[in-house]
């Protein structure tokens, strides 16, 4: 059997200060993505658990897998929870949900939980999408740019890319900034040129060069999209404070380059998983809710 | 309703029906420009000719694959033997993709009747009337050439008020959608003004009047989401309006070359029809590639959006779209300088479902922050 490069860990974790069962709210948010699926539950409006899972070609059941093992992490039941709030692309496919909301608002809301109320402008980078948006000091979107069909530099790309170089994906970026010198960007504009520029690289460059060269590209293009945003809601610079969110994010490489690109330090991580921040967003919307009485 | 919305199902089978029942020829055209009283006036049916996303490719046999998903489209069409029932294809001086594509159906498909007409690009420069004026003469003389009949002044004033008629028609359904809680969404809008160029306008005016009598029978509707305008590249079917009002919103105006712009305005009355005629095609409002000197079309836009009391533009334009790509920085200007929220879509023709859907939904929810909140 081929080593399968592009699996990156699924993953869940609960709190060690939450305990769900003194928690008089105790809500839920589920983010079924174009590659993964994310849940959280929030206790009295502190993350208390989240998970990360694979998708398969059934969102309703990944969604279920996803809130299944959110719940067991906290340690509770689904009866104990109040409300549900669905988003991601499948979204619509989830029938336990009280409630649906697009994955922007979500990751929102959820951005300014994991990085502080501070956020301005947000970067979601996922399997299928990247979303650059801006955000006011409640948590709502003001303005937001998607990129188009193809999925260059995005998590599905990033996950070819990972099998095409045989590197392990969360390795990637790591090795990535082990150069001394940042080569030229492969082709940002598709993903199939970017693989195939990045084939021709790894003929006569070390790996470590490609592996630059890629996520250069993808920072790239994320790069683009933001001065798009800025040149459209506001007078052309990225306003502070940025976050990212998003599994992409968490590839150093790609960050630390789009915020060399920028000149902007994005936010560090006070709380939570940029990975899970549609699922977080979604549960504090869920969280508004159960407190509004809808 | 249901008719026009049959009557799209298969945009073709009215016009072979047609031609069947009445030994009539059928025209094609690509730019709404296309003088269709003229054709009218000689017994002909014009019928736009519609694109669709050309999945396979084969048009890229002839043409650049960079050229706008529209023009690929078209000619995917031709190849594939849609339109085979035209007699005739007629273009009007617009784009260079069409162009492109025009050439190659000329090329390779077989049709007894091929015109160009010279449309001005400068359509407020001085010239432009005289041009437009001798480039219709042109063209009746054509038309009666290949029909061998004579096209009379009766036979144009018949025309004239036929298409007059619809054009007043579908300018009380668009009016009826200027309300606050509008009776005709977005897509019966789009379904009619479709249908009107794909069918007889006589025909088209009966159920035109009966759909106007059938919405005076409505009370409320649920048209109460947000009220948006859909601006962009021609569209020839209703999927994206469908997909924008399954979000909740409802589109109460457009500015799409082939909806309110195709029947914005009538042929005012003239001693000499031509010049009539000549001058309702320069009055149109602009298309982008009509527009260059003055720059008249922003403008346009941005008051008729104020007009009808948009809170929020859908910007859909074709990739490789040139003319609305050139169009983009100036609308998109106007509107934040007038503080409506738009939103640019740049697709291929297809519409990908999950991903305009989110989209729409989250442009819908920056509509509806509370204005105490918007800063």
């Amino acid at each position: 059997m081929t080593a399968e490069y592009w699996k990156w860990p699924e993953s869940e974790w609960a709190s060690k200060e939450v305990d769900c069962k003194k928690a008089s709210i105790i809500v839920a948010g589920v983010d079924v993505g174009a590659i993964s699926s994310k849940a959280a539950i929030m206790c009295d409006g502190e993350l208390a658990a989240y998970s990360v899972v694979y998708n398969d070609s059934d969102s309703e059941t990944c969604a279920q897998k996803a809130l299944d093992k959110a719940l067991k992490a906290a340690g509770i039941e689904k009866s104990d929870v109040k409300k549900i709030v669905s988003t991601g692309y499948g979204r619509a496919n989830t029938s336990f949900a009280d409630k649906t909301a697009t994955e922007l608002s979500c990751h929102a809301r959820g951005a300014q939980y994991i990085y502080g109320p501070s956020v301005r402008t947000l970067l979601d980078v996922g399997g299928q999408d990247t979303k650059a948006m801006s955000i006011d000091q409640y948590g709502n979107v003001t303005a937001f740019i998607m990129n188009d069909k193809c999925a260059a530099g995005t998590g599905r790309g990033i996950e070819t890319f990972a099998d095409m170089v045989s590197v392990p994906i969360q390795d990637i970026g790591e090795l990535s900034m082990d150069v001394e010198e940042d080569p030229e960007p492969v082709s940002s504009t598709c993903i199939t040129y970017a693989n195939s520029m990045a084939a021709q690289l790894m003929r006569k460059e070390e790996k470590n060069r490609v592996l630059a060269a890629y996520c250069f590209s993808v920072a790239w293009r994320d790069y683009i999209l933001l001065m798009r945003l800025a040149n459209q809601s506001g007078n052309g610079k990225v306003e502070e404070d940025l976050a990212l969110t998003g599994g992409v994010v968490k590839n150093t490489g790609i960050a630390s380059r789009l915020e060399r690109e920028l000149g902007i330090k994005a936010l560090p991580v006070m709380k939570g998983d940029p990975q899970a921040a549609g699922a977080i967003g979604a549960a504090i919307l869920a969280a508004d809710m159960a407190a509004s009485g809808n | 309703m249901e008719r026009f919305r049959k009557l799209l199902e298969d945009p073709h089978r009215y016009a072979k029906e047609w031609k069947e029942k009445t030994g009539g020829r059928v025209i094609g055209y690509f730019s709404h420009y296309f003088p269709e009283e003229i054709a009218y006036a000689a017994g002909i049916l014009p019928v736009s000719i519609f694109s669709k996303p050309d999945i396979e490719g084969i048009s890229q046999r002839y043409l650049y694959s960079a050229f706008c998903p529209y023009s690929l489209g078209v000619l995917a069409q031709g190849l594939k033997g849609e339109y085979d029932y035209l007699d005739g294809i007629v273009h009007v001086e617009s784009c260079m993709p069409i162009r492109g594509a025009v050439a190659n159906w000329w090329d390779r498909l077989p049709v007894s009747f091929k015109h160009y007409i010279a449309m001005p690009s400068q359509l407020d420069e001085p010239s432009a009337k005289d041009l437009m004026y001798s480039e219709l003469t042109a063209f009746k003389r054509y038309i009666e050439d290949w029909t061998g009949k004579a096209i009379t002044e009766k036979d144009l004033d018949h025309a004239i008020e036929v298409y007059n008629t619809n054009r007043t028609l579908m300018r009380q359904v668009y009016e009826l959608r200027r309300l606050d809680n509008p009776v005709v969404s977005g897509m019966e809008a789009m379904e009619m003004v479709l249908t009107s160029q794909i069918i007889d306008k006589e025909e088209h005016n009966k159920l035109l009047k009966e759909a106007l009598n059938e919405i005076s029978q409505r009370g409320d509707t649920e048209n109460t989401g947000p009220r948006l305008m859909l601006l962009g590249s021609e569209i020839s079917d209703t999927s994206l309006v469908e997909l924008i009002e399954s979000a909740g919103a409802v589109i109460v105006i457009d500015a799409l070359c082939n909806g309110r712009n195709y029947f914005w305005n009538n042929v005012l009355p003239m001693d000499d029809r031509m010049l009539a005629l000549a001058f309702r095609y320069l009055d149109k409002p602009r298309s982008p590639v009509k527009d260059e000197s003055y720059r008249r079309r922003v403008n346009e836009i941005v008051a008729t959006a104020i007009d009808y009391n948009v809170q929020g533009v859908v910007y859909a334009i074709h990739r490789f779209c040139i003319p609305h790509q050139q169009d983009r920085p100036p609308i998109e200007k106007a509107f934040k300088q007038r503080v409506i929220p738009l939103h640019a879509i740049e697709y291929d023709g297809t519409i990908p479902e999950g991903e305009y859907l989110t989209r729409i939904e989250a442009f819908i929810e920056i509509i509806n922050i509370p204005t105490s909140v918007k800063v």
